[in-house]
């Protein structure tokens, strides 16, 4: 019996000749990622113990991507608690303010994060690396106990596959196929159901798909509760990330006899763009359901669409319009290095032009309500990874997702728009 | 048997399916600002949506929920507040992080118990033993059967989570070291 490539991945850094579902694991990790939230409570944790050395402080990177502004005192000590964690554990891999941008992003554009590693982090949405055929797990206020003895246990979950067909439509993206099959795992049309705690691979037409639309595919499902998301890495990806040739892309393929607990097909040809509405990402329905509901608020970033790709289709539908007055437009490139190029090819004073808001590299909006919040009542469009209720601010206030291309066009028209009519309008 | 302590015996909090994290079991602003304070989080549990549920919750007494409890982010606040007041959770499904976060922080809970939302209401008086995973309504004097945590969890959740875990491997290593 074959094994799939997450499988294979976590069998390597397990040590052991093969995996299977079920199996209980201590893999050791290529990389342990924690984000500026999670530093503080962390090292308390560890200090409280005594313990005061890391298994092995290179393999761990901290990256500040949630607060980057430091809009409070508080949160200007809490980087300075930040900083002597970094200084007491020794760790290299520091990416401070300013320094690195979203944690889930900017490792695979700089080649920190490679296909066919594998990774504990913190935070749930490092299923951003299966985008290029890494494997990530979310390990919570447990990656204290996995940066002090380098492992830690988890249950090999099932495999489940989604065999991508057809093409997609000119207007519609990976966050519209994210919704879309986030909706239907929920619903029971994929998998009846079975998607919580399984690894979700995607194949088939995706191969040919780009950095931006991977990202944002490895990104919309994490919520719903699956293990991670995986796709196999391919030539399509150079040039977004450092790709070397030499790599062997048959070992991050799952094998030809490699078991799926199920396996489906999806037709990519049909798909309208989508929206999911308040309370989850899995809500989704087509635009066409929700155009004309006004917007007093919309963002454009987060760690499903912070990629350059994202930004230039942002761009290019806003380039030489006005943002529509009462709505605000907040855009955050998700790495430093999108944002120079992004300024050094005019592309930020494009935006900035039609009167949007452009943010520090990192989370944005999406972090917790720490920058560009929204007020009581008020309704938001956003690519942000979560719209649970309060995430945003007040409880009451209505937040939509949906994918770069919407949000720019609906902040356009101060209410939920349809990017492909946006030239007949 | 791992102790005594693994019975519960009190009044069961009626939920639903799909009850969130994050806004629903703990207001966002304490998840937000990482609070892990028991002393301070225990106050804020459901307070949103019950708020009269602090006051009149007892040690022993029993969060009945449907499937997907803990759904969203997989924060543990809520499950902290829980486990500092004494209460256990009883619940059709979880999603894996959230039921993984329990364990982390040491929750008296069972989430592999389909259909329990039709043996109890809400105020009912409950008897539930999470080491055999026996469960007793005693107000309709229906009982049933289901599996408890994994004996490899329940190990963690008696040692009160991953962080008391971490202590014991760190004194352990320590002990090696001198010897």
């Amino acid at each position: 019996m074959g094994m799939t490539a997450f499988e294979k991945i976590v069998a390597r850094a397990a040590g052991v000749p093969a995996v299977k579902p079920g199996d209980v694991v201590y893999p050791i990790p290529d990389l342990m990622f924690m984000h500026d939230g999670q530093v503080g409570s962390t090292k308390e944790e560890l200090d409280d113990i005594g313990i005061d050395k890391l298994w092995d402080p290179s393999r761990v990177v901290i990256v500040t991507d949630h607060d980057v502004v430091y809009t409070t005192p508080k949160a200007a000590q809490k980087g300075m608690k930040i900083r002597e964690a970094v200084k007491a554990w020794k760790i290299d891999k520091f990416y401070d303010i300013g320094a690195g941008g979203h944690g889930h992003i900017f490792p695979m554009e700089q080649g920190l994060v490679r296909p066919g590693m594998f990774i504990f982090a913190n935070d749930m949405h490092c299923t951003n690396f299966g985008a290029i055929g890494a494997v990530a797990l979310r390990m919570g206020t447990e990656i204290a106990t996995v940066i002090a003895r380098g492992t830690t246990w988890f249950t090999v979950p099932p495999t489940v596959r989604i065999v991508f067909t057809g093409q997609l439509k000119a207007g519609v993206y990976g966050r519209d196929v994210g919704y879309r099959i986030s909706r239907d795992m929920v619903d029971g049309r994929l998998f009846g159901g079975k998607y919580s705690y399984r690894v979700i691979e995607l194949a088939g037409a995706v191969h040919d798909m780009d950095f931006s639309n991977r990202v944002a595919l490895c990104n919309s499902p994490t919520e719903i509760g699956v293990a991670t998301l995986f796709i196999p890495p391919s030539e399509r990806l150079s040039g977004s990330i450092p790709f070397d040739g030499d790599l062997d892309l048959t070992a991050l393929c799952s094998d030809e006899d490699a078991c799926y607990e199920a396996d489906e097909v999806f037709d990519l040809s049909e798909l309208e763009p989508q929206v999911a509405l308040p309370g989850s990402p899995d809500r989704a329905v087509d635009v066409s359901e929700v155009t004309g509901v006004h917007v007093h608020h919309a963002f454009i970033g987060s760690c499903g669409s912070g990629t350059y790709e994202d930004l230039v289709i942002a761009e290019s539908l806003i380039r030489g319009k006005r943002i529509a007055p009462g709505t605000r437009l907040y855009v955050a490139p998700g790495s430093v290095e999108t944002a120079r190029r992004a300024a050094d090819e005019g592309l930020i004073s494009s935006i900035q032009r039609t009167g949007a808001i452009i943010l520090q590299p990192g989370c944005g909006v999406c972090s917790g309500g720490k920058v560009g919040p929204l007020g009581p009542g008020e309704v938001s469009i956003s690519t942000a990874a979560t719209n649970a209720p309060g995430r945003m601010g007040p409880r009451d206030a209505q937040v939509y997702l949906a994918s770069p291309a919407t949000v720019a066009a609906s902040s356009l028209r101060g209410e939920i728009a349809d990017a492909r009519g946006l030239t007949a309008a | 048997m791992i102790s005594e302590t693994w019975l519960y015996e009190g009044r069961c909090h009626k939920f639903g399916d799909d009850v969130r994290h994050d806004g629903y079991l703990m207001t966002q602003q304490y998840v937000t600002d990482k609070v892990f304070d028991p002393e301070v989080l225990k106050s804020h549990v459901l307070e949103e949506d019950r708020p009269d549920f602090r006051t009149s919750v007892e040690p022993g007494d029993i969060v009945l929920a449907g499937r997907n409890f803990g759904k969203g982010k997989a924060h543990v606040q809520g499950y902290i507040a829980l486990r500092s007041l004494g209460v256990g959770v009883v619940c059709e499904s979880m999603p894996y992080l959230s039921f993984r976060g329990a364990i982390s922080v040491g929750l008296m809970f069972m989430a592999n118990s389909a259909g329990v939302s039709d043996l109890a209401a809400d105020g009912d008086r409950l008897r539930v033993n999470f080491d055999t995973g026996r469960f007793e309504n005693l107000t309709s004097g229906l009982v049933r059967d289901y599996p408890p945590l994994p004996e490899e969890l329940r190990k963690i959740v008696a040692k009160g989570g991953a962080t008391e875990m971490l202590r014991q491997w760190w004194t352990e290593e320590r002990a090696r070291a001198v010897a």
